[in-house]
């Protein structure tokens, strides 16, 4: 198996002196590819910061991070953008549509910033779109749509890129509970069907649909349970 | 990637029409003056040089400059020249103009029938002077506006009379001296009438001559000064006793005037763009701000910081741009408006529209690129976290 992120003594400081706040202390984890991950702790804990770094829009203080056998503290902006573009599919709380902007076009965008023409982007956004079932949204805009369907589309926008890691980020706090038990069921199909997944929550019982559990508090992994559903 | 930025440009725009508007309203108002002011410098001094061309650009006048040097015969031989259309004589000299109201100092001018056809003298009312044969008395006088009115003279005092030195002539017509021989009045006889009273024959002070067009100014001005310095026996040419002047100078004047209208007005204009461009600068930074959330999403799924930049500096062009294209459109309607109320030619100057929206773009980049750095160099994840 294939490590695709391995955090090793990272360190996040934010802030200098006496305000210096360790939002990462000394922190080890490594994740293998197809694994459903998630990462748990109370607000403050460092998991907005654990998100970051292995979303790959920030850097550590200390220690490596290595994303797809990538060293990120190796990267210049360019090259740690490009790394998100091909190895990063972003889920986010609020959806993070671009506004006034269709689903397909929003499904599209990260293949665009690639280079894709717009035709061959259009094509595959359409095709992911019907593979989650949105084929008759495609031409709405986000304000048109339910936030499930939104956070469907934002799914799509991550999946069409054919990331290493689906990175989700509360995915379900912005759902009702219908909506969010179908977004979760959509990440344990596509866990099913070999993607590697982590999901970051503070919320135990989304959680416990992951096959493993990381807990941070205080910038610490104080748990990490692989008690979970398996595969 | 430009096309695509160029579209989100577009899309945005649409999106946001009344603030798209109110940015633009400056270039739109800064590219109209350009236009407007520029066509005002070209158009109004077109035309004063049409006028001039029309009168004196194929005109050349010999004046005797020690006393009356110039004869009859010197004209003669001038009106035989290659290229010479016409030649008018004339006899200048100081008189005294007088009647019941007034006696003044006055230019006398003394011309032959030839005069009206180099000169289009401007008449106020009444006839120039009549055609005269060589024999005739013919003691007719026009006065300048000027010299009637220092006589007390107006409009309804034709065929008055007036003396000019001793001599009794009647007043046939008064022209329009605004086109400014300094201040004294003018009196203009027939050369005739000034040979049996005035002057001398066949002393003459002055001929003016037409060419037959433009180019032949130059030749002949060189082929009559040596046909005048061989028929008055003056070896060395800076012993002349006549002088040969050309509308030439006066155009070239009326060139600068131009360039340095067009120049002034042309200027005014830009400041105003330029302060359109900073309306750009301004609505883009505030827009940069409100979409830092955006930005920071376009960041995260893979958009490279030359391509949020792309994007927004298109932005700033696309506004400019389009803001020039309507100036342009508005600034030629106004064009044609004042070209009408001024009496000037409409002129459509191709290359003042391409320079006026080459300048509105400059001036969409150079206060687009502030704004477009700023939110490029934006940190993704603050962006993303911005409310």
């Amino acid at each position: 198996m294939n490590a695709v992120v391995e955090i090793q003594n990272v360190s996040k400081f934010f802030g200098e002196g006496q305000s210096v706040v360790k939002a990462l202390d000394n922190v080890t984890v490594s994740i293998q590819e197809n694994e459903f991950v998630a990462i748990i702790g109370p607000s403050g804990s460092g998991k907005s910061t654990m998100m970051n770094l292995i979303g790959c829009l920030d850097k550590p203080t200390n220690g490596i991070v290595k994303i797809a056998g990538q060293d990120v503290n190796e990267l210049n902006d360019f090259k740690l953008t490009q790394l998100r573009n091909y190895a990063i599919g972003f889920v986010f709380q609020q959806f993070f549509l671009l506004p006034k902007t269709t689903a397909v076009d929003n499904v599209a965008t990260p293949l665009l910033y690639r280079g894709m023409s717009t035709k061959q982007a259009r094509e595959k956004s359409l095709e992911m779109l019907a593979k989650l079932g949105l084929a008759d949204r495609s031409s709405h805009e986000p304000t048109q749509l339910s936030g499930g369907q939104q956070q469907r589309v934002a799914i799509a926008r991550a999946l069409v890129t054919e990331p290493t890691i689906i990175l989700a980020d509360e995915p379900t706090g912005a759902l009702d509970s219908a909506s969010g038990e179908q977004v979760m069921k959509l990440l344990q199909d596509l866990h099913a069907e070999g993607k590697t997944i982590i999901l970051i929550t503070h919320e135990a019982e989304v959680a416990n649909k992951a096959q493993r559990r990381i807990t941070l508090r205080d910038g610490k992994v104080v748990s990490d349970d692989r008690s979970g559903v398996q595969v | 990637m430009i096309l695509i930025a160029a579209k989100l440009a577009f899309s945005r725009i649409r999106a946001t029409k009344t603030r798209s508007a109110l940015t633009t309203l400056g270039i739109i108002i800064g590219t109209m003056a350009l236009i407007s002011l520029v066509s005002i410098a070209q158009g109004a001094t077109r035309g004063i040089q049409s006028q001039f061309q029309g009168l004196g650009a194929t005109n050349l006048n010999i004046s005797s400059t020690v006393a009356n040097t110039l004869t009859l015969e010197d004209a003669a031989a001038i009106e035989s020249q290659f290229g010479v259309e016409v030649t008018s004589k004339q006899v200048r000299t100081s008189v005294v103009v007088g009647n019941e109201n007034n006696r003044v100092r006055a230019s006398l001018i003394a011309v032959d029938e030839n005069f009206t056809e180099i000169s289009e003298p401007d008449l106020y009312v009444g006839t120039f002077l009549p055609e005269t044969t060589n024999l005739q008395d013919t003691r007719a006088v026009v006065l300048s506006s000027t010299l009637a009115l220092d006589l007390g003279l107006s409009v309804d005092s034709i065929n008055s009379k007036v003396s000019i030195e001793n001599t009794e002539y009647s007043v046939v017509g008064i022209i329009d001296d605004s086109q400014g021989f300094g201040n004294d009045g003018l009196a203009y006889i027939t050369l005739e009438s000034a040979y049996r009273y005035f002057a001398k024959s066949p002393y003459l002070s002055a001929i003016s001559l037409r060419v037959e067009d433009e180019t032949l100014v130059a030749p002949v001005t060189g082929s009559l000064t040596s046909l005048l310095l061989s028929r008055h026996s003056i070896t060395n040419a800076s012993d002349a006793d006549f002088v040969i002047t050309d509308a030439s100078a006066i155009l070239e004047a009326l060139n600068t005037v131009q360039s340095t209208l067009t120049l002034l007005l042309g200027g005014i204009a830009s400041i105003s763009l330029i302060v359109g461009g900073i309306g750009i600068m301004n609505i883009m930074l505030v827009s940069v701000r409100e979409r830092t959330r955006e930005i920071g999403i376009r960041r995260a799924i893979g958009a490279q910081q030359s391509q949020i930049l792309t994007q927004f500096l298109i932005e700033a062009i696309v506004l400019s741009l389009l803001g020039g294209i309507i100036g342009v459109i508005l600034g030629e309607i106004v064009a044609v408006f004042l070209a009408n109320l001024g009496g000037w030619e409409f002129i459509l100057s191709i290359s003042t529209i391409l320079a006026a929206l080459g300048f509105a773009m400059l001036v969409g980049v150079l206060f687009g690129v502030w704004p477009a750095r700023a939110a490029s160099k934006l940190k993704p994840v603050e962006a993303l976290r911005f409310e």
